[in-house]
């Protein structure tokens, strides 16, 4: 714990100044084929302070949290803030004022586990798929665990503590088919430490049935064709469309920076099915997989609606981009370690469920995909973007046909919103999402299935 | 303690826990940075980070713990931890650790920041962008000055400091003109010294210009198999695909294309690869591998055939085949063609400048988007392109090299001429 009694520093204040210590902890355990290719722990602390002097900003921090060293980086800071506002002069005005003062902790109330008992865990695991599975040609099973514990005070009042742990088990499967290699990977896991989210490994086993089938269905699958076709595209893709091409577009700092969202605010921008929303600690009644009640910058964060009944409705912010537009600041300023400044970040973002049944979406399909799983997402400042798909079958006449071998869809997300004509009823949150503008940050995104118009690569 | 006295107070700690062997890794770094934010300088940093990395081996077994939290109770916490982490883990005969070489030092200036230069260099880049590319937006720059002390010492004897700082110029844009807006794009420069414009380093300003032209574009034409001539900026996209293959994991688990093509063609005859780690050529030199070997340069592909994989410690030891001596700060041989020649040579392809693409597959096939490129035919650059798809496969892509050019762009990480590939399948919306 690095709970410390900050409010004895505010005296060094002589600006709008944020102080924060933060620990970040990672567990990181990867077995290969049954090996032990990674054991390690990291534990990375530190202090920073950031002041604003009509304009410009001042950051400095150190891994050294005594109270001198304190002292010395609140100090740094405003120096640095000094010297910038003397040579830009840039003449801007206050920020908004924010004075969260909230305290949350996620931390486990279980016993905690040793290292030995995690790795006897991926050695059940991995004796499971061996056993179960001997055609496999390689596996690999990698236990990942980040701690963020945060503390911070700003001059304008905020005193805020979270603790936020996340914990994910990522397993891969390899296979060889006439010659030729084939992979597929899953994800399980989300919010909490080790004990809270894993405590039994045969939880797993109907997870990792269901990853053995894809692959084995991949692995006898077909080459997309390539063309403009009518897709489902299910919750994972969905939520890596909610967040990258649509989410970023509308980050402040984005839009400042030329997004074609910026002309967009006010527009429909999508059919009137579609709601997106930026959440920040609960949806839908439910904790979102990456809680955020205060942010980095001492603000109580809200859910942002983005885009509500096809027209889109808000950008994020954090105090520098609200101030440029005039608008409200929505808590999304995060940072993720202590080193970092707060950047506009989204939370958890997700298309909210509509009424349709996944099976009545299928059947609506004469000849198009659906679509499973991505491996990775991009988009632009134009909203185009591009999905890796690695899991996902072809719609014949209204059924699923066969598997589909690995490929990319693309499109421009604000033309494509208005394809969508159905969205079905249940939605699911993706647990490993880490998004990686300047610094790398765990993010939730989800979604339903989407019926909707986008190009598929193929041969 | 100074950082001698505690990365050998760290080793002493490790044994005396109960490791059989040690490996020993402490980088300090400071870092000095200005940011800009849509088109204003808006911050300044100072920043002081440590690591210490503590290896602990029992019995073939490991365990690493990181802290930067360097007082002596929390050393001796830590070590304690890592061993017990290793005794936890599993047996693995690859686990190892250096063996004993004679000590160096490497320290390379400069080792310390020239502040006011950097804020007129950056003063200068955003008055040039702003007259010479009025409709470019300067979305972000991160400018940074970082000198980091590395101490490696391992229980076998090895020790070795290295001591160097380096300039990181990141660039990011996009073009705006009413409602028109172009796609973003990005690019690094990495250098030592600070003796000219940024805009005169390597291709920026030429696509600082390309980045207002593409406020129009327009889709290919047709759907087509053809030519695509990969720009220096892009091409390292495609060269970590190929050197990923090449590494301990794809290998390890026998998934790499590569893995029975040591000493075969995999290139074109035409084609070279080099990693200069230690040539000052290269900005981004290092002179220690992260295993605790000294660095060398050394040719990954030769006239085309595979002269080496690139294995760490680890690798090398699991799968029987030489670790390498070096990898990254990659070099491209240049050919004999200016790019001039290459372009009047296309009868039709497209320049691709940036790839947004997904993850190749194990076989090595691979689809993407074309991001502010270009569609050529008939031997002439034509329009910047929209919604363009490739689909390709790498393994067939590097044996279908046509050209090389022989103007290179040194970025400071690497060094990397244009190439043609031909035979890529190209699509439109």
């Amino acid at each position: 714990m690095i709970k410390k009694d900050l409010t004895k520093f505010a005296k060094y204040f002589t600006d709008y100044t944020e102080l924060r210590v933060q620990e970040n902890r990672n567990i990181h355990l990867a077995m290969v084929n049954g090996d032990m290719m990674g054991n390690s722990r990291s534990v990375n602390r530190g202090v920073s302070a950031r002041v604003y002097k009509k304009g410009s900003w001042g950051f400095a921090s150190n891994a050294n949290i005594s109270d001198d060293s304190i002292i010395k980086v609140i100090k740094t800071a405003s120096e640095n803030a000094t010297y910038l506002n003397s040579k830009e002069n840039l003449q801007k005005g206050e920020l908004q004022k924010t004075d969260a003062k909230i305290s949350k902790d996620f931390s486990t109330t279980k016993p905690r586990k040793t290292q030995k008992e995690m790795i006897e865990f991926l050695n059940i695991v991995d004796s499971h798929i061996t056993e179960k599975y001997p055609e496999l040609s390689s596996r690999t099973i990698v236990l990942s665990n980040l701690d963020m514990e945060k503390q911070m005070i700003t001059s304008d009042g905020a005193s805020t503590y979270s603790m936020t742990p996340r914990t994910i088990l990522y397993t891969l499967m390899n296979i060889v088919k006439d010659g030729q290699p084939f992979e597929l990977y899953e994800v399980y896991g989300g919010l909490g430490q080790f004990e809270d989210v894993f405590d039994d490994p045969r939880n797993l086993y109907p997870k990792l049935n269901k990853l053995y089938k894809h692959l084995n269905d991949k692995a006898n699958g077909v080459y997309a064709k390539s063309g403009l076709k009518d897709c489902i595209l299910d919750a994972d893709l969905a939520g890596i469309l909610a967040h990258e091409a649509i989410g970023h577009t509308t980050e402040g700092d984005i839009v400042k920076g030329g997004s074609v969202a910026g002309d967009f605010l006010g527009e429909k921008v999508a059919d009137e099915l579609v709601t997106l929303v930026d959440f920040a600690h609960t949806a839908l009644g439910e904790q979102c997989p990456i809680p955020v009640y205060a942010d980095d910058e001492g603000t109580k964060a809200e859910d942002a609606i983005i885009i509500e009944n096809g027209v889109l409705k808000k950008f994020m912010h954090n105090k520098v981009t609200a101030l440029h537009f005039g608008h409200d600041v929505t808590g999304n300023a995060r940072a993720y370690g202590f080193h970092d400044e707060p950047l506009v970040r989204m939370r958890n973002t997700a298309i909210l469920p509509g009424k349709s049944k996944l099976q009545d979406m299928i059947a609506s399909i004469e000849d198009g995909y659906y679509l499973i799983k991505s491996s990775n997402g991009q988009a632009d400042s134009t909203s185009e973007f591009m999905f890796g798909i690695v899991m996902g079958y072809e719609i014949k006449n209204g059924k699923l046909g066969k598997a589909i071998k690995d490929t990319t869809i693309s499109g421009v997300a604000f033309d494509m919103l208005k394809t969508i004509t159905m969205i079905s009823d249940e939605m699911s949150w993706s647990c490993g999402g880490m998004c990686g503008k300047k610094q790398m940050i765990p993010v939730g995104m989800g979604g339903p299935a989407i019926k909707c118009k986008v190009n598929i690569g193929g041969k | 303690m100074n950082n001698k006295e505690i990365i050998r107070y760290a080793q002493a700690s490790l044994l005396k826990a109960g490791a059989q062997k040690t490996k020993c890794n402490l980088i300090k770094k400071e870092k000095q940075e200005f940011n800009v934010a849509a088109g204003e300088i808006s911050l300044f940093r100072t920043t002081f980070d440590t690591n210490l990395y503590l290896t602990a081996l029992v019995d073939d077994k490991k365990g690493t713990v990181t802290l930067n939290n360097l007082d002596m109770e929390n050393i001796d916490i830590s070590a304690k931890q890592a061993v017990e982490m290793a005794i936890s883990s599993k047996a693995d005969k690859a686990n190892e650790i250096a063996e004993q070489q004679p000590a160096n030092e490497f320290v390379k200036e400069p080792t310390k920041p020239d502040l006011d230069k950097m804020y007129d260099r950056l003063v200068e880049f955003m008055a040039f962008a702003k007259e010479k590319h009025p409709k470019t937006i300067i979305e972000e720059i991160n400018f940074d000055f970082t000198t980091s002390d590395s101490y490696l010492i391992n229980s076998n004897g090895v020790d070795y400091f290295t001591k160097k700082g380096i300039y990181t110029f990141v660039v990011m844009f996009t073009s705006k003109e009413g409602k028109k807006t172009s796609s973003f794009n990005y690019v690094a420069h990495v250098t030592k010294e600070l003796d000219k414009p940024f805009s005169k380093c390597g291709n920026i300003d030429k696509l600082l210009r390309e980045s207002g032209e593409q406020l129009e574009t327009k889709s290919i034409p047709e759907n087509f198999v053809g030519d695509m001539i990969i720009t220096p900026e892009c091409l390292d996209e495609f060269v970590s695909y190929i050197t990923g293959y090449l590494a301990d994991y794809p290998l390890i688990t026998k998934t790499s294309v590569f893995k029975d093509k040591l000493g075969k063609q995999i290139a074109k005859e035409c084609f070279n690869l080099h990693s200069k780690p230690i040539s000052d050529e290269i900005a981004t030199s290092y002179y220690v591998t992260g295993d605790g070997y000294e660095a060398k340069d050394s040719t990954v592909i030769e006239n085309g055939i595979l002269k080496t994989f690139l294995l760490g410690l680890y690798g090398a030891k699991k799968t029987g085949e030489k670790r390498a001596v070096g990898s990254g700060c990659w070099e491209i041989d240049k050919g004999d063609k200016t790019l001039e020649e290459i372009i009047k040579s296309t009868k039709k392809g497209i320049i691709l400048n940036r790839f947004s693409g997904g993850s190749p597959s194990d076989n090595g096939d691979f689809s993407g988007i074309a991001k502010n490129s270009y569609y050529v035919e008939n031997g002439k650059i034509q329009f910047p392109i929209s919604e363009t798809m490739i689909n390709g496969n790498l393994i067939e892509m590097m044996m279908n090299i046509e050209e090389i050019s022989k103007e290179r762009v040194n970025s400071g990480y690497n060094n990397y001429p244009w190439i043609k590939f031909n035979g890529l399948a190209i699509s439109g919306k």
